[in-house]
Formats: structure tokens, C-alpha cells, sequence
């Protein structure tokens, strides 16, 4: 008989934690600040050195609107923000139901964690692709 | 007999995935993605030494493998933008230049049409008109040059006056 899980022992579920944990955090950042006001403290370190705007730029304006349920003007900003918004939003749920799946479901956590790994990477590229591509297009 | 698990490097695995995850999220965005190589440097020495912990005392590796290979991706993604800035203000320098040619190349195109134009001035005022005809070919303009020098009037330009 299978004894209780102990978090600190499964990696699968301390990962799982730690990114709910990063994603609260961007959230908290984006209705924190905010877009009317401007007064977001990172700044676009790619425009500063290279004098050339980013596809990432307005990401952060784009998010606070779209919290504030502003979905055209966040689209002005930074139309890939939606996309992105949505991963996160779509990953802090994932994380709370899988974590939920793997401890209910010892048998299948394997499986689980396989259809996690290949489901995130898809929905990952999908939503980053823009910026992958800004990124090595240069190179 | 419940197996008791020795945790030695556990807690620098959690703080390397901690880490290595911000750095992920960090990379992936352009914006800020050139400073992500910090904290990946700050995993990846996080999750080594918690690993060399963890195998002297036979200790459980998932969450420090983990951290690792998440903090060795997104540090290599960070350091790819170092390139791509490098790339793009390389291209940066030269574009002055190349602007400062289109501006000469306008600026002669304009001056070129302008040499070759013929000007025509009319003015009309109760009912007297005045018109003035002249051409700033290049050419011309010497030899009315020349002419004026002579004592001579220029023949081409031509004011004509009446009501």
C-alpha cells in the first residue's frame, strides 16, 4: 500500500507550486500598475541598448488592460499580449489541476506528467511564437 | 519499516527551480530577456551544488535535475539576445550612413530638376499684369552671365508688361 505523498519529495509537484507561485507574481505586477499612469519600473532593455522597439514591448501595459477587462486597448498595445495573457492564465489553472490529478491518481502519474510536459510545450510555442521568432531572427 | 529519505540539497533544488523557472519567463520575453542570463547563472550554481550535495548523501536529484535543465535552457535563450542586440545595433550603426545618402541623393535629384526648370512669374494687379519669363538652366545662366559682363542684355528671360 502507497503511503501519502510528501510534497517536499515530488519534484513534479514543487514544480508545479513554484510556477503557480511566478505566475501569481506576474499577475500581481500587472494590477498593480497602473497603464493609465505608466508607471511600470521595467523598462525595455533591448530599445535602450539597440534604439529599435521589441515584439514584447507594451507587454506589460497589454496585461493590466486586460485584467481591467480592456481587451481592444490592450490589443493596441501589444496584439501577441493576449496570447500570452491567456498561457499564463491557462498554466496557473493547469498547475492546480494537475497537482489535484497527481495526488488523487498515483497509478497514472507518469502519464500525467507526460501529457503535461507535451501539452505545455505546444500551448508554449503557440503563445511565444512571436517573440522566438523576434529573437532568432536577427541571428 | 516506512523508508526514510535523507533531503540534503533539497532546499537548494527548490530555490534553483524557483529560480530557474523566473529565468524561463524572464528570457522568453524580448523586453527583458538579455538580463535573464543573471539568474540563470544563480540556478544553474544553485541546482550543481545541491546536486554534488545530493549524490555525497544519496539524497533524492528530481527537483535539482529539474531546476538544471530548466535553468540551462532558459540561460542559453537569454544569452542568444545577447547576440541578437549585438546584430541590431551593429545594423544600427550603419543606418545613419544610409540615411544621410538618401538625404544627398533627394538633395541632388532637387537641385538637378531645379537647374534645368523654366520659371514663369505673372502678376496681376488692377488690370496691370506683369509677366516674367527666365529658365535657370545652368548653361544659360552663363552665358546671360557672359552677356551681362559684355554690357549686353540677356535675350532669354523676357518681362513683359501691359494691361
Amino acid at each position: 500500500m502507497k503511503s501519502g505523498i510528501i510534497i517536499k519529495n515530488e519534484p513534479y509537484l514543487i514544480l508545479n507550486i513554484v510556477f503557480a507561485g511566478v505566475i501569481m507574481l506576474i499577475m500581481l505586477y500587472s494590477g498593480i500598475f497602473s497603464p493609465d499612469t505608466g508607471d511600470y519600473p521595467v523598462v525595455c532593455i533591448h530599445e535602450k541598448l539597440t534604439g529599435q522597439p521589441c515584439a514584447s514591448c507594451g507587454l506589460s501595459h497589454s496585461f493590466s488592460l486586460i485584467l481591467r477587462g480592456r481587451i481592444n486597448d490592450a490589443y493596441m498595445w501589444n496584439e501577441n499580449g493576449l496570447r500570452v495573457f491567456i498561457f499564463f492564465a491557462a498554466q496557473f489553472l493547469f498547475r492546480i489541476f494537475f497537482s489535484w490529478y497527481y495526488i488523487k491518481n498515483q497509478d497514472s502519474q507518469r502519464q500525467l506528467i507526460s501529457l503535461d510536459i507535451s501539452g505545455s510545450i505546444v500551448i508554449f510555442l503557440i503563445a511565444f511564437m512571436p517573440f522566438i521568432e523576434s529573437i532568432f531572427k536577427w541571428l | 519499516m516506512e523508508e526514510v529519505k535523507n533531503n540534503t540539497g533539497q532546499n537548494l533544488g527548490i530555490a534553483a527551480l524557483i529560480t530557474a523557472i523566473l529565468t524561463f519567463v524572464l528570457a522568453v520575453i524580448p523586453c527583458v530577456g538579455l538580463i535573464a542570463i543573471i539568474p540563470g547563472i544563480i540556478a544553474i550554481v544553485l541546482a550543481s551544488v545541491g546536486l554534488s550535495h545530493a549524490a555525497r548523501n544519496d539524497s533524492p536529484k528530481g527537483v535539482l535535475i529539474a531546476g538544471l535543465i530548466i535553468a540551462i535552457i532558459a540561460s542559453l535563450i537569454s544569452f542568444s539576445q545577447v547576440f541578437v542586440a549585438g546584430k541590431i545595433a551593429q545594423k544600427a550603426d550603419n543606418w545613419p550612413d544610409k540615411i544621410e545618402n538618401i538625404v544627398n541623393d533627394v538633395q541632388e535629384n532637387v537641385v538637378k530638376d531645379l537647374e534645368d526648370a523654366n520659371v514663369s512669374i505673372k502678376i496681376e494687379s488692377n488690370g496691370e499684369k506683369v509677366e516674367i519669363n527666365t529658365n535657370t538652366d545652368k548653361k544659360d545662366r552663363e552665358q546671360t552671365l557672359e552677356d551681362l559682363e559684355k554690357g549686353g542684355t540677356p535675350e532669354k528671360d523676357t518681362v513683359i508688361t501691359g494691361k
